[in-house]
């Protein structure tokens, strides 16, 4: 069981599960839910195949060093924006994300859709969607070898989102979304720097696997303090 | 396919940030300072971020 990655994919996978379900929520009010989850359910055997797919060519003939930096590069490359789209949120630069509007676009995109472009749309969603999750568990699995654990947070992840999103039938506005983008954008650029440095320069990190806990622990002070300093910038140059 | 290349690559300025990033990674380590990579590294990630988030 890979305990460190379990909290990052869990809460990434959240989100990513929570817009899914908007976009499910309203195919399922033209063609009922039952083809509506059925289409996520399809989405979500594409995602389970590119995953073992994935890591299995991922896995085959490459050293550990090379797959090291190749995960660092990506969760840099993910959890950079993650951190960047979120500190602009906070700072007004750049509008919340709103499940009650993404649930309008999706039912003015159905329009008079027939029943097969509705079903796409909610396939394609999902897989859209879970095209960040796969990354994350892919990245971590690779690394830790913990395929069946991490691919259990992310499960679980879903099943906690749609069973509350099933139960109350509306879009999931009151997930504090921008809070956990945020959180878990710092989780990931922490793992990042610390594989791809790693990966550079072999083991330099001053207090090994704990040397995590002080990178989140900056990322998280640094990010917050960078949200003034990202708003004051624009307010001058307006 | 332009959907997956966009989740694992970012747009072209999230590319620039993290090659740069890498870069101030793999210099300090290539010269024989790997030790100040363990700063410099969290340091050009945050400025990174902080730039990506103005743009």
């Amino acid at each position: 069981m890979d305990w460190p990655a379990f909290l990052p994919l869990f809460l990434t996978a959240g989100v990513e599960w929570v817009e899914a379900f908007t976009i499910v929520l309203a195919v399922s009010l033209t063609i009922g839910w039952a083809a509506a989850l059925g289409a996520a359910a399809a989405g979500l055997g594409t995602l389970a195949v590119l995953t073992v797919a994935t890591g299995g060519a991922l896995s085959a003939g490459l050293n550990m060093q090379a797959i090291q930096f190749v995960i660092g590069v990506f969760l840099l490359l993910f959890g950079v924006r993650w951190m960047a789209k979120a500190i602009a949120r906070q700072a007004g630069l750049k509008p919340l994300h709103d499940e009650d509007a993404e649930f309008r676009e999706t039912r003015a995109r159905i329009g008079r859709a027939d029943w097969f472009a509705a079903w796409l749309v909610a396939y394609k969603g999902t897989l859209m969607e879970g095209l960040e999750v796969w990354l994350i568990v892919v990245a971590f699995s690779l690394h830790s070898r913990a395929w069946v654990s991490n691919g259990i947070a992310a499960l679980a992840a879903l099943l906690v989102v749609f069973t509350t999103g099933l139960a109350i039938r509306a879009p999931l506005r009151r997930v504090p979304e921008n809070a956990i983008k945020f959180i878990v954008g710092a989780m990931i650029v922490s793992f990042g720097t610390f594989w791809t440095l790693e990966a550079l320069a072999g083991a330099v990190w001053p207090l090994g696997d704990w040397s995590l806990l002080g990178l989140e622990a900056f990322f998280l002070a640094g990010g917050q303090a960078l949200v003034p300093l990202v708003r004051g910038r624009r307010v001058a140059a307006a | 396919m332009k959907a997956l290349l966009k989740t694992l690559f970012g747009d072209a300025r999230n590319v620039a940030a993290v090659a740069a990033v890498v870069a101030v990674a793999a210099a300090l380590t290539k010269t024989g300072h790997a030790a100040w990579a363990v700063v410099a590294m969290p340091a050009a990630c945050l400025a990174a971020v902080g730039w990506l988030a103005r743009s």
